[in-house]
């Protein structure tokens, strides 16, 4: 026989209103979902929140997954963004100014890339700041404006942050290959 | 994939939330590819007593908030209104409310004023035959047993069958009212007022005869009843004589006297009448 | 009449020219009672009555000591009653969920929190845990039958009026449902109608056999039983002297009649054979017990 459903199958029971298939996927994602989000963000209520939103939001558009990639992988992206608009419903920035902006990827891939020197030990020296900016932008691939809210800074400090820090890894890691 | 997997020790310390910015962020990104290492943190999490989270809370309130059903447009409108949202739902629950009879009702309506507008004076009469008429046949719908499949369940519980005929009747009249009062503005000749007693008086009439007969027989033959009548009118005297201060007070007396028996004879409503 | 959660004295029901029921006396007690009889005998009807669904012609209704007939009666035994009737049409758009709550809202019960998990308890009971949001006109013929079986079982009422509960329900969950219904006739009483004699014989202590709108048996179910010992028995062939034999699940035939028969194989007789045989004496005057 098979071995268990995939989540993609899983997703197909969501979409016909199977809260069987639904419950096994809550338990395959959940954990995962809630740890990460709590690295984010140290309120436990709004986490549990943030996860809630998650999974309801998969229940009322399980389609909106196209089948590409990992249903992990979407799923995180939902979370982070519930998130983000979980506090910013509680702290109510006024983000009004700030254009939401996407950071070109392609720099990133080689920022992330292991075998490009010696980059924990680039990270380790950048401010804690700079650290939860290049976290936000670069590995939970938020925009700048929606970083900005889930660190609860300006749009404009986000943006400086994350250019001080790409400025200050890039010359880290050309010490320490030269 | 790859064959790399998270070690024990870094896994830990991802759980313990000790490791270092790279190390963690290799392990999320691992971890979304990975169906092995996801299990792994999942329980790792859970065992550890790390949980940040209670997730069996968590999911009793995702799958309350799938499960219980979202309220309708027309469920909202009568919360917004006052009504309270339990009785909201079970006035909502009606065949009446359900789009279709709606339309076809607006659909009735629009047409005869579409007549009187074309036609002129000539065809006011059949607008006078169906506007009046158009509530207390939308009133008979909202709770003729015939419409209303779950009426079985519904009627062995204690809930009040007047109470609740009574609300579905006004929730009609809230939205048919103002549609008739629309087409008396439309129609010359008349002040629009003129067109609610009647209407009104129909209405009371349905639920007084329904104590004994179906609701929507009683309200058919008041239809036809009307519409006869009107249809005499027109030969004998202008078409809106019907309209006149004399019939007004009919209405009114008629209203009342309907709703009082109506009232008096309500509990003949809790029962099926398989051959009413 | 002392005990008795549900008594009949001299109950009719007419429609129009037709006679539904004519003169039934009964006195019910707690358990779970069986209603047997061919379609048209009056099962749905006597069921309606006693639910307050529909009025009698002539006679007494009482169910918990109150009359059917008084409007504020009515409501106490509505308060203390579910109610399976034999169809059930579910509103548009409905999932299980919103159909039960739904009628759970019309029994009274007002705070959402413990009206959802009592939802979601009678909905575990029928074994729809994983459908509940499922829609109803999307759901198999059993399953809408076990939906309108949750509705009936909110609250654990004191009386339990099912018309055929187990109909179109696939043999599994038919077994679970017997399990709850007997795990519910602890505590309630419990009238059911069926057309399967193995519901009756695995349920039931206690059996009324109606046919055109009489009463043709009431008693125990092991006393009607055992009237068709001697009566039932296995050979190869379909037997001429049997009233009725059909074919078994080992190739044989099993043979019922109406006269005890020596030197043949006999077994032990179901309910069935003593339905059977119940109905094929349609004559005979002497069979109502009690």
């Amino acid at each position: 026989m098979e071995g268990p459903p995939s989540d993609a199958t899983l997703l197909v029971g969501v979409a016909e209103r199977d809260i069987g298939a639904f419950r096994t996927l809550y338990e395959r994602h959940a954990g995962w979902l809630a740890l990460r989000l709590a690295r984010r963000c140290n309120d436990s209520e709004l986490v549990a929140d943030a996860v809630q939103d998650t999974f309801v939001a998969m229940w009322q558009k399980p389609r909106s997954f196209r089948g590409d990639g990992d249903v992990a992988a979407w799923l995180w992206g939902i979370a982070i963004r519930r998130l983000v608009s979980r506090i910013r419903r509680r702290t109510d920035i006024a983000a009004a100014f700030g254009i939401s902006e996407t950071v070109p990827a392609a720099e990133d891939e080689v920022l992330l890339s292991v075998e490009y020197g010696d980059l924990g030990a680039a990270l380790a020296r950048l401010s804690p700041e700079m650290r939860a900016v290049i976290q936000a932008v670069v590995l939970d691939g938020l925009s700048a404006k929606e970083a900005a809210q889930l660190l609860n800074v300006p749009v404009s400090s986000v943006k400086t942050r994350l250019f001080r820090a790409r400025a200050q890894l890039r010359a880290t890691l050309a010490e320490g290959l030269s | 994939m790859t064959g790399w997997h998270v070690d024990d020790e870094t896994l830990r310390r991802y759980v313990e939330r000790i490791d270092s910015v790279a190390e963690g962020a290799s392990v999320e990104q691992h971890v979304l590819r990975c169906e092995r290492c996801r299990a792994r943190v999942n329980t790792a999490a859970a065992a550890a007593d790390l949980a940040v989270v209670d997730l069996d809370a968590v999911w009793d309130r995702t799958r309350g908030a799938i499960e219980v059903p979202r309220p309708s447009v027309f469920e909202r409108l009568l919360t917004a209104v006052g009504v309270p949202s339990d009785e909201a739902r079970i006035v909502a629950v009606a065949s009446a409310f359900h789009g279709v009879w709606l339309v076809g009702v607006a659909t009735v309506i629009a047409f005869a004023a579409l007549a009187a507008k074309i036609g002129g004076t000539g065809e006011l009469w059949f607008v006078l035959a169906v506007a009046p008429v158009a509530p207390c046949l939308l009133v008979a719908v909202s709770y003729d047993w015939r419409w209303d499949p779950a009426l079985e369940p519904e009627m062995a519980t204690p809930y009040p069958v007047l109470r609740l005929v009574l609300l579905r009747t006004i929730a009609v009249l809230a939205l048919a009212l103002p549609a008739v009062l629309l087409l008396g503005l439309l129609v010359p000749g008349q002040p629009p007022f003129v067109w609610l007693l009647p209407a009104v008086g129909f209405v009371a009439v349905v639920l007084a005869a329904s104590t004994w007969i179906n609701p929507l027989n009683a309200a058919t033959t008041v239809s036809a009843a009307w519409f006869v009548a009107v249809w005499l009118t027109r030969r004998a005297y202008s078409p809106t004589e019907v309209l006149e201060a004399r019939t007004q007070v009919a209405f009114l007396v008629l209203a009342a006297a309907s709703f009082c028996v109506f009232v008096v004879r309500g509990h003949h409503l809790t029962q099926l009448r398989p051959r009413g | 009449m002392n005990g008795s959660l549900i008594s009949l004295r001299g109950v009719g029901r007419s429609f129009g020219a037709t006679q539904a029921l004519a003169d039934v006396d009964l006195d019910l007690g707690p358990g779970v009672i069986g209603l047997l009889g061919p379609n048209g005998a009056g099962k749905t009807t006597l069921l309606r009555l006693l639910a307050t669904a529909l009025p009698p012609s002539r006679g007494e209704v009482r169910v918990l000591g109150r009359d059917v007939e008084v409007p504020a009666q009515r409501t106490e035994i509505r308060r203390r009653l579910g109610y399976l009737p034999q169809e059930v049409g579910f509103p548009r758009g409905f999932t299980a969920f919103a159909f039960v709550d739904y009628i759970a809202l019309l029994k009274e019960w007002a705070d959402p929190a413990v009206r959802h998990a009592e939802v979601r308890r009678v909905l575990n009971l029928v074994g729809l845990s994983h459908a509940t949001t499922k829609r109803i006109r999307a759901m198999s013929g059993g399953q809408r039958r076990r939906v309108a079986l949750a509705q009936a079982l909110l609250g654990s009422p004191p009386v339990l009026i099912l018309d055929e509960p187990t109909t179109g329900v696939d043999p599994e969950q038919r077994v679970t449902l017997r399990t709850v219904l007997a795990e519910l006739a602890r505590t309630s009483i419990v009238v059911l109608s069926t057309h399967q004699t193995e519901d009756v014989a695995a349920l039931c202590e206690r059996v009324v056999v109606l046919d055109q709108g009489r009463v043709r048996y009431d008693g125990a179910v092991t006393d009607l039983v055992r009237r068709a010992a001697g009566r039932v028995w296995l050979a190869d062939q379909p037997d001429p002297a049997a009233t009725v034999s059909w074919r078994t699940g080992t190739g044989r035939y099993r043979n019922v009649a109406a006269q005890a028969r020596d030197g043949v194989q006999h077994v032990e007789p179901s309910l069935e054979d003593a339905y059977l045989l119940l109905r094929a004496d349609r004559s005979g005057t002497g069979m109502v017990t009690r």
